[in-house]
């Protein structure tokens, strides 16, 4: 995740990056960015006057885009630390990309197992990569195709991307 | 529900089962029927009545395949329902479901669902689902025909491996809305683009059937018979 502070209050912003470094781990952008800095990605915490110069920006990303400032609604950068560190924790988490949990089932050997399959090689060639039998190769699909509910090439290969395999 | 027969309200069949109504509008039957019996309704739009039973109760029950009735019909009445069947999938379900799944996008501003992969997933289908019955309108079907019409001595082979593929992929797009969508989406739309899909899947199941184990066998002992 990463987080773009556009805030003209510039103890505004170092206090906030504090917090996101401390609490998120996050270390957040500061100032404004040229507009091809477009990570779906992104959360951009902005001031009103910043959202305000540049909506054509903004808008297409207003589920990402935060309005903060004193006495914000979204983010009311004079509240308690706690307050806020309450609060960027919801919209991180409003924001988090989506990754589906159940790829945890996946043992690594599968996970590498759907990789080769999905990249197009024949249960022969992932056993030779692996250096796994041709029925290891059979009884991994078996499983990956049971866990995911997935049992076509095409259909593993949205699966591998949807959780960053590709 | 227990077999439909000729005395069988039409009423009471699509009481118990809302989702044959496609099935009958196939055979020019729309809503609005009545307390009339199938076979009423049958002599009332000119129709093979054990032909729309047998339909029916395949559609229906899961279970039932009459191989010998169906058999018994013509090439070219079976073939007359699956144009229908495919003309339904192409010219209403799948624009449908196409314009249930944009929307549902639009709707779905919030980058952090994967609705995107499955809609992209969907366009594979769709795609390979229309090239399928292209082929099968434009080349199969008429092949058949002039075969039992005696107008030709071969027809193409049916392709089986087509409408599998097809099957596996929806059944998969639905494994995927079940268990791996994830983030923020518009509940009703996508509820309305689950259950669309969901609808295709089972009436290209029961479809295949008749294709693939009653008209693709009757395509080869037509060939058989014509080679004497």
């Amino acid at each position: 995740m990463k987080v773009s502070l556009r805030l003209g209050d510039t103890a505004s912003a170092i206090g906030l990056r504090y917090l996101l470094d401390t609490y998120f781990d996050i270390m957040a952008s500061v100032g404004a960015c040229a507009d091809s800095d477009a990570d779906p990605a992104t959360l951009y915490i902005v001031s009103p006057e910043e959202l305000a110069s540049r909506l054509d920006f903004y808008i297409p990303r207003r589920q990402r885009t935060v309005v903060a400032g004193p006495g914000s609604a979204m983010l009311d950068t004079t509240a308690d630390e706690s307050d806020i560190v309450e609060r960027l924790q919801e919209l991180l988490h409003t924001c988090e990309p989506a990754v589906s949990t159940v790829g945890a089932d996946l043992s690594p050997r599968e996970i590498e197992v759907l990789k080769l399959v999905v990249a197009g090689f024949i249960n022969k060639e992932i056993a030779e990569q692996l250096n796994i039998s041709f029925h290891t190769v059979l009884s991994h699909r078996k499983n990956i195709s049971s866990k995911l509910g997935i049992k076509s090439v095409s259909g593993l290969s949205v699966y591998a991307m949807m959780n960053g395999y590709l | 529900m227990a077999l439909i027969n000729r005395e069988t309200r039409l009423c009471d069949v699509i009481s118990a089962h809302p989702d044959v109504v496609p099935v009958v509008n196939r055979f020019g039957i729309t809503l609005g029927t009545g307390d009339l019996t199938v076979e009423a309704i049958c002599r009332e739009h000119s129709l093979d009545a054990d032909f729309v039973l047998v339909i029916l109760n395949t559609f229906i029950n899961g279970e039932y395949f009459p191989e010998r009735t169906l058999r018994s019909f013509s090439a070219s009445a079976i073939i007359d329902y699956l144009i229908k069947t495919d003309g339904y999938y192409s010219q209403f379900q799948l624009p449908n479901i196409h314009r249930h799944f944009s929307l549902l996008m639009r709707s779905s501003a919030d980058v952090t669902n994967n609705l995107t992969h499955l809609y992209r997933f969907y366009q594979v289908i769709e795609r390979e689902l229309l090239s399928y019955i292209d082929h099968d309108l434009k080349v199969w079907f008429p092949a058949i025909v002039a075969l039992e019409r005696g107008k030709a001595a071969e027809c193409p082979a049916g392709d089986e491996q087509g409408s599998a593929s097809v099957e596996e992929k929806l059944h998969d797009l639905i494994n995927m809305f079940i268990q791996h969508l994830s983030g923020e989406y518009d509940l009703n739309l996508c509820y309305a683009v689950f259950t669309a899909i969901v609808a295709l899947e089972k009436d290209l199941r029961q479809n295949y059937r008749i294709r693939n184990r009653i008209l693709l066998p009757l395509s080869r002992q037509l060939v058989n018979q014509s080679r004497g």
